[in-house]
């Protein structure tokens, strides 16, 4: 069990939260998804999941959702 | 296709561009609520194969092209499982100028259904609260008839409450549209449910004015709430979507700017053809009065050309050969021949319709405050009632009883006065902004004027009269002031230059007399005028020209303060007769009278003026002082506006952004509140938040004051609504919720908020 907070930018409103909860929920191994809205900055998106994900994977996520950008990851 | 005469190409249905294998298809999107949402909507269309997509978020339009596979009903599906609603036009437009008026006419279509369910709703409701709320209209049997009244109100008119709650579950999110879908479907069901399975449906019941619902358990019936709860809701929703902003009005006015034919040259004879078929290279024939057709480098003639639409200054640009001219301005004098150097969507005027585009996309829409405050409201409820329900069966009551006040906990949560919260303050508080000449234009723009810390000033035509107006007469050594404003103002009279006007309108104010005749008038292109008048042969105009073909000599003290006033970004013009220069005459846009004032109350609310303006530093320096603005941002290119904006909220700033012309189209967007002079262009207007009417720089204050009081009252208003249900919630969840209660806290919150609202009107501006 891992939690890793990522800085997300791009994320504006209700929408965008619900966009990023849904494609990083479905990654494999995850298990919670919480967004701290930002509106216009960087949001705190906290992912806990079973194994660590790369940072890789979690940018292709939000790129799936749309136009979010990983900025930092914070691992704990 | 028909690129036409357009900046903003539409595709339509059938283009003979198109190969046969892939079709273009429009969608109108539902839904948005921000630039993401679109980016979001377009990742998963371009992800069917072969499907190109680009999805517009202020004009809730896709465009899609698609291969033969694919039908416009896969499209809508993929749309639909993102979470947003799609549909297909069901007529195409004829051009794309119609194309983009469709924006506004569908929003126009959701306040006419609106209006439909509202009506047929409320003329079933009436006799359901007469009916719930008159005992002695109470005949055998009554109880049915509410049924039969009630059941299209619930199911039909609070159907798009139904919809949305459903689309917002499948997300797992809470809004308004949740809590009255909840509410009414409870009060609704479990009417239904006391009807046909309790004691309420035997004939001789009455209405339970009973006061404990726990031993009877289910023989009251709130039918009533939920038609009245959906009647009121659908008059607050109808309000707000007649009040709501167009936004694909600034682009259409900006669009219908350009000229829409051109007289181009082919093998030296003139063709009238549409603009849209003008390629670069091309010459064509601009007459005065006309518009420009495109951007362009002056081959032939000479003229003056008015771009006061796009630049917001007032002194026409004299043009000659090798000069470029911009599309959309127009020629005020003389024949010119244009070569086209940028045609279509190159085009600056193209450049800022894309710039008030993307400051509009990049604009994240406010989240509806109701919708915040439900977002947690409703959790809370769902839980209060199942916390509820589990207590009653724990403590071992009837399960019937425990499901009673269970529901009655939902139905009492959902206040009606919610939906009337912030329409009434809305309609009040911009009736009230419609007196003092405040144009509000949607609730959207009221959360905005909160956090507002810096307000940036466009100069000319805000701060300024944009007009240019005699601002000083300086005559030469020895020469009488009046005689000097009689003879240059009766020569400038017969001009029909700006600065002639001006310096004849202000000479015939000094004097305050009328001017003398004049005789043998000429007008020297470019350089100046002349006339016999009074006797005199007078000349006005430049220096260099005074000086050669009329051989008079400009005093020094003449020369220093031209100099001076030119550094000022102010024009100078010299007048002379009988073989002497004898006057200087200063021409410049004078500051309003009321812009000191206004500035000076802005500061006293604790903004920070700065004014933003594209001439040279000096020009804006003079006016600052002038009005008390120590910030100024001078030498802006038209399109460096939005980006000076940007860099401001980047700073951290919240900005409002006061403007009239063209070129403030993209920053009045930009900015987290756009007021737009409404002596203005149209374009800035549609580009704006909120219209001052008078162009009376005094209104700043006043609207933001006014927008304040505004958003206050709606806070207030739902604060209220809230708070006579969440204090009955406690009675329905021990049971003694009854219809009377529910009655009380719909009418008490009604009134409350109403009688709040109009407290509005009382609003007046401080001086």
């Amino acid at each position: 069990m891992t939690a890793t907070t990522y800085a997300v930018t791009g994320m504006t409103c209700e929408h965008c939260v619900r966009a990023v909860t849904e494609e990083l929920t479905r990654l494999g191994g995850v298990t919670e998804v919480t967004v701290e809205l930002v509106g216009g900055g960087q949001s705190a998106v906290r992912v806990t999941s079973d194994e660590p994900l790369s940072a890789d994977t979690v940018s292709s996520a939000l790129e799936e959702a749309g136009d979010y950008r990983l900025i930092a990851a914070d691992q704990h | 296709m028909r690129q036409g005469n357009s900046l903003v190409s539409t595709v339509t249905g059938d283009q003979p561009s198109a190969t046969d294998a892939t079709r273009s298809v429009e969608l109108t999107i539902g839904g948005m609520t921000c630039a993401s949402c679109a980016a979001r909507i377009e990742k998963k269309l371009n992800r069917l194969a072969g499907v190109t997509a680009t999805v517009n978020f202020a004009m809730e339009k896709a465009r899609v092209t698609v291969p033969a596979g694919v039908t416009p009903r896969d499209l809508v599906k993929v749309v639909e499982q993102a979470g947003y609603t799609a549909a297909v036009p069901a007529t195409r437009e004829p051009d794309p100028a119609a194309g983009l008026a469709a924006g506004p006419g569908e929003q126009a279509g959701e306040a006419a259904s609106l209006w439909q369910r509202l009506l047929v709703s409320a003329v079933l409701t009436v006799p359901v609260l007469v009916l719930a709320f008159v005992p002695v209209l109470q005949f055998r049997g009554y109880q049915w008839l509410l049924l039969v009244l009630a059941t299209p109100v619930w199911a039909w008119g609070a159907w798009p409450f139904h919809k949305a709650a459903w689309a917002n579950a499948r997300h797992g999110a809470a809004t308004m549209d949740t809590l009255i879908s909840v509410g009414t479907s409870a009060a609704y069901l479990w009417s239904v449910y006391a009807l046909f399975f309790g004691s309420a449906g035997a004939p001789g019941a009455r209405s339970g004015f009973a006061l404990l619902a726990r031993d009877a358990t289910a023989h009251s019936t709130y039918l009533d709430v939920a038609a009245g709860v959906t009647v009121l809701v659908l008059a607050g929703r109808y309000l707000e979507a007649r009040a709501r902003r167009q936004s694909g009005a600034a682009l259409a006015a900006l669009l219908s700017m350009g000229a829409r034919d051109v007289a181009v040259l082919r093998d030296g004879a003139e063709v009238r053809v549409p603009v849209g078929q003008l390629a670069v290279g091309d010459r064509f024939v601009v007459r005065p009065g006309e518009k420009i057709a495109a951007d362009g480098v002056v081959e032939a003639g000479y003229s003056a050309v008015d771009a006061s639409m796009l630049t917001g200054e007032p002194v026409p640009v004299e043009v000659t050969v090798g000069d470029p001219v911009t599309g959309a301005t127009v020629n005020a004098s003389g024949r010119l021949v244009v070569r086209a150097t940028r045609v279509g969507s190159d085009t600056q005027l193209a450049q800022m319709a894309r710039l008030v585009e993307d400051a509009q996309n990049g604009k994240a829409a406010a989240q509806r405050l109701a919708d915040r405050v439900s977002g947690v409201f409703v959790p809370v409820v769902i839980g209060i009632a199942v916390v509820t329900l589990i207590t009653w069966l724990l403590l071992g009551e009837p399960v019937v009883a425990a499901f009673t006040a269970a529901v009655a906990v939902l139905i009492i949560a959902c206040p009606c006065a919610l939906g009337l919260a912030t329409p009434t303050a809305l309609l009040v508080g911009t009736g009230r902004g419609a007196q003092l000449g405040i144009l509000i234009k949607g609730p959207e723009v009221l959360e905005s004027t909160r956090k507002i810390d810096t307000v940036v000033l466009d100069k000319t035509g805000t701060v300024t009269a944009g007009r240019m107006s005699l601002a000083a007469v300086v005559p030469a050594p020895g020469q009488d002031t009046g005689e000097l404003l009689t003879l240059v103002g009766a020569v400038e009279d017969a001009s029909e230059h700006p600065i002639g006007a001006a310096i004849a309108a202000g000479a015939v104010d000094r004097l305050g007399g009328g001017l003398p005749a004049v005789t043998g008038f000429v007008s020297h292109a470019g350089l100046g005028v002349s006339g016999a008048a009074d006797g005199h042969a007078v000349a006005a105009g430049r220096q260099a020209w005074l000086e050669g073909e009329w051989a008079q000599q400009v005093p020094a003290v003449l020369a220093a303060r031209a100099l001076e006033a030119e550094a000022a970004g102010q024009t100078t013009v010299y007048a002379g007769w009988d073989g002497q220069v004898r006057g200087l005459l200063v021409v410049s846009d004078t500051v309003k009278p009321t812009s000191a004032e206004a500035i000076a109350e802005l500061r006293r609310m604790r903004l920070r003026p700065v004014l933003l303006t594209g001439d040279n530093a000096r020009a804006a320096a003079a006016v600052a002082g002038q009005v008390g603005i120590d910030e100024v941002i001078a030498g802006v290119l038209p399109a460096g506006k939005a980006e000076a904006i940007r860099q401001l909220q980047a700073a951290g700033r919240v900005v409002a952004m006061v403007g009239d012309g063209v070129n403030d189209a993209a920053a009045l967007a930009q900015a987290d509140l756009g007021l737009a002079m409404g002596t203005g262009t149209d374009i800035a207007i549609e580009a704006s938040d909120l219209t001052l009417v008078r162009g009376d720089l005094r209104t700043v204050p006043e609207a933001v004051m006014l927008a304040r009081r505004t958003l206050r009252t709606i806070e207030g208003n739902l604060f209220w609504a809230f708070a006579y249900n969440v204090a009955a919630l406690p009675l329905a969840a021990l049971g003694f919720l009854n219809p009377l209660i529910s009655a009380a806290a719909m009418a008490f919150s009604s009134v409350f908020v109403v009688s709040n609202s109009l407290r509005l009107r009382t609003f007046r501006p401080r001086h």
